[in-house]
């Protein structure tokens, strides 16, 4: 690709699903965590995303890597007659795209529209980028977006990162790339 | 063909589960319950149909197309 | 009927091929006949055929709305193979196979039937005991059945990703006898045979209803092209079925789905047979022109379009390009789409229906056109003679409501999952 992106993995999100109790509204659920990033992943549903730091790793073969622990804020009792909480710290990884190729990148994978003037900040989107359910958003107002996914697609994920990123580096022939912004 | 999820707006069909005609209803008897599970109106023309947000909202959601131009006429939640 | 012969054909060449007599009758609407088939398409006029030949049946008339072969006759990927598991469907479709292997001197008529073989991949333990049943299966039937190990998948098929695939091929089951049929040539075949016995072809002639007498029993059809009437009634029209069925009242176990398919441009020789490759939803053989004919499953979703939508493109360009990677140099010249009349088992109905003087032949699903000789053997044998063929007596409209399904995926009733 002519312009440059970078990836990495987040490793201090602390993550979790919010699931509206029946008859609730849901704009009572938002202003119980006005503090909390929610990305809204349905009706009456959200994946509430905090930073903090894991716990220090224990060391090889003493246990799991440690997951950042829940938000402090979802664990109270706030939300206790108004949602289901489920912690998802170490069910999704969340990737951290940026630079002025990440859009272009991933609409290569996406069906949806992620031209800016439909998909800016503030926007999020649950879907699917090479058959690998997705939950994404722009993470700033430039150019970075984060996408979560389920934690063991990780593998399939960047292999799909990988491809697209080089596909029109492969045939000299068919060098020009009709994605890429610039052209 | 393109569904546009209440909640997701304009969505690939890739991102959905087909389920079929939305208009059967599981019935009390045993005797009805032949024509429930096996047969079927298969309409030509606008029919009420489920289809699953599965790679979306994880809603199910009742779409009206029209089934021999594919074309979309509406899509709702059921309820 | 004029006989084609290497002399028929010396001598119009001779006269650059501009004497040849139409292949058969274009017929008219007589005001009745014994016995009518709705539906030009494959099994129609193989039924209508066998009536005249088998039964000695010629007062009948085969009404298509469009022309002859527009259907899924004309529009499928010529697979013929007789490699099924379930008691209810080996027999037939054997019998089918039998028909297919004699086919071109009965009609007279060059159909291309091919035995290249049909090898279906497996890719697990799990799906090689499933094939190893049911070629044991097959060959308790008295069909020929082989199970393959890699290397000999290797041998036959260099050209498959053996390497790093996503699913390693473990090996195949091989059906020699299977391979494919050219699709309208069988059509054709048919019509003409059928139409040298006396029986009308009317094309251009839809059904819109059926005539009913003061008991409600069906006496003839209503058309496109004036009333009809007729001493049975057999509905052959694919994935109209539900529509047609609609006019006499019924509703069937069934549901239109429309499938795909794809040809690319004419290659040399590189495929042997017939491959699929279930785990991938892709299966290939290559035309005698040399194009690639290849598809996968359906759509998905109910239809009536003739015509399907990306996802499935993606989906069976992937499965491709998974099992032969090779294939991506290939272009893509045509795809296309036909409306299949899935039941919900997956098996076809070949019976008389709850009103008297209409007769059923239905649910050919994505596979009728292996079925081809054998449906119309088998649906004039219930139309002559009020009986089903030995081969046949499984296919009842009933078998939903006894419990006895031929489900062979096992996979209950949910019909775009057959
Ligand atoms: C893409 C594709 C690939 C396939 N691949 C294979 C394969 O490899 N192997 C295999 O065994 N099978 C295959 N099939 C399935 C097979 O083609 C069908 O099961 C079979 O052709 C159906 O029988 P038919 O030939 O009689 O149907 P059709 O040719 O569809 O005949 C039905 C006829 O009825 C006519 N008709 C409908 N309504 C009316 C009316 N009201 N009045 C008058 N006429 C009417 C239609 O115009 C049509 O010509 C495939 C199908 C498709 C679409
Ligand atoms: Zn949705």
């Amino acid at each position: 690709m002519a312009e440059p992106f970078t990836i990495t993995e987040h490793t201090n999100l602390a993550l979790a699903t919010i699931m509206a109790r029946k008859g609730v509204d849901p704009a009572a659920i938002e202003a119980a965590l006005a503090d909390t990033q929610l990305i809204p992943t349905g009706p009456g549903t959200w994946l509430a995303v905090s930073y903090c730091d894991p716990p220090p790793y224990p060391g090889e073969g003493r246990g799991p890597v440690p997951t950042p622990d829940l938000d402090p804020g979802l664990r109270r009792d706030t939300l206790k007659d108004l949602a289901s909480v489920s912690d998802q710290s170490g069910g999704y990884i969340v990737y951290r795209f940026s630079g002025p190729a990440a859009r272009t990148l991933l609409q290569r994978g996406a069906f949806i529209d992620l031209h800016p003037s439909v998909f800016g900040p503030g926007s999020s989107a649950v879907t699917v980028i090479a058959h690998i359910g997705v939950i994404l958003w722009q993470a700033d107002d430039d150019t970075s977006f984060d996408v979560a996914l389920f934690r063991s697609f990780a593998g399939s994920f960047r292999h799909w990162v990988e491809a697209s990123a080089n596909a029109h580096d492969r045939h000299p022939d068919e060098s020009r790339d009709p994605w890429d912004p610039q052209v | 063909m393109r569904i546009p999820c209440p909640f997701c707006g304009n969505r690939d069909t890739q991102e959905f589960v087909y389920r079929g005609d939305a208009s059967p209803t599981r019935p009390d008897t045993d005797e009805a319950m032949h024509d429930y599970v096996y047969l079927r109106d298969n309409v030509a023309g606008p029919m009420r149909e489920h289809w699953y947000h599965a790679q979306g909202c994880r809603n199910w959601i009742v779409v009206t197309r029209d089934t021999r131009t594919h074309e979309i006429i509406s899509a709702e939640f059921p309820r | 009927m004029k006989r084609f012969s290497i002399f028929s054909l010396a001598a119009n060449a001779l006269s650059g091929h501009r004497k040849w007599a139409p292949t058969w009758r274009d017929a008219s609407p007589r005001p009745g006949y014994d016995i009518i088939i709705v539906g030009g398409g494959g099994h129609g006029l193989a039924t209508a055929y066998y009536l005249a030949k088998v039964h000695g049946i010629t007062n009948v008339a085969v009404i298509e709305k469009g022309w002859i072969g527009g259907g899924n006759a004309g529009r499928n990927t010529t697979i013929i193979r007789s490699n099924y598991g379930l008691a209810g469907n080996g027999p037939f479709y054997e019998w089918s196979m039998k028909l297919w292997e004699g086919l071109e001197q009965e009609l007279n008529y060059n159909a291309m039937v091919s035995q290249r073989g049909v090898l279906n991949l497996y890719h697990s333990d799990g799906q090689r005991d499933a094939y190893a049943r049911r070629g044991n299966a097959m060959r308790m039937h008295g069909v020929d059945a082989e199970l393959l190990d890699r290397d000999a998948v290797r041998r036959m098929a260099p050209f498959l990703d053996f390497e790093g695939a996503r699913f390693p091929i473990q090996g195949g089951l091989l059906q020699r006898r299977g391979g494919t049929a050219r699709h309208d040539a069988v059509v054709w075949g048919y019509a003409r045979a059928a139409s040298a016995l006396g029986v009308d072809i009317i094309q251009n002639c839809e059904v819109t209803g059926f005539v009913t007498d003061n008991g409600g029993a069906i006496t003839g059809v209503e058309t496109s092209r004036g009333t009809i009437r007729a001493g049975k009634t057999g509905i052959a029209v694919a994935g109209n079925s539900s529509r047609v069925a609609a006019m006499a009242g019924l509703r069937l176990p069934i549901e239109s789905h429309v499938l795909q398919a794809f040809v690319s441009e004419g290659l040399k020789p590189v495929i042997p047979g017939v491959i699929t490759f279930g785990m991938g939803h892709f299966y290939i053989s290559q035309s005698d022109k040399g194009g690639l004919v290849f598809g996968g499953d359906i759509d998905g979703y109910n239809s009536y379009a003739q015509r399907g939508n990306l996802p499935v493109v993606q989906d069976v360009c992937e499965g491709g390009m998974a099992l032969m990677p090779m294939i991506g140099k290939a272009r893509v010249l045509r795809s296309w789409g036909g409306i299949m009349d899935m039941t919900m088992d997956g098996s076809p109905i070949i019976d008389r229906s709850p009103v008297d003087g209409l007769w059923l032949n239905a649910g050919w699903c994505y596979g009728g056109f292996k079925a081809t000789p054998a449906s119309g053997w088998c649906f004039a044998h219930l139309l002559a003679t009020e009986t089903p063929h030995e081969t046949a007596t499984a296919y009842r409209l009933d078998r939903f409501a006894t419990g006895d399904v031929i489900d062979e995926k096992g996979a209950g009733a949910q019909a775009n999952l057959h």
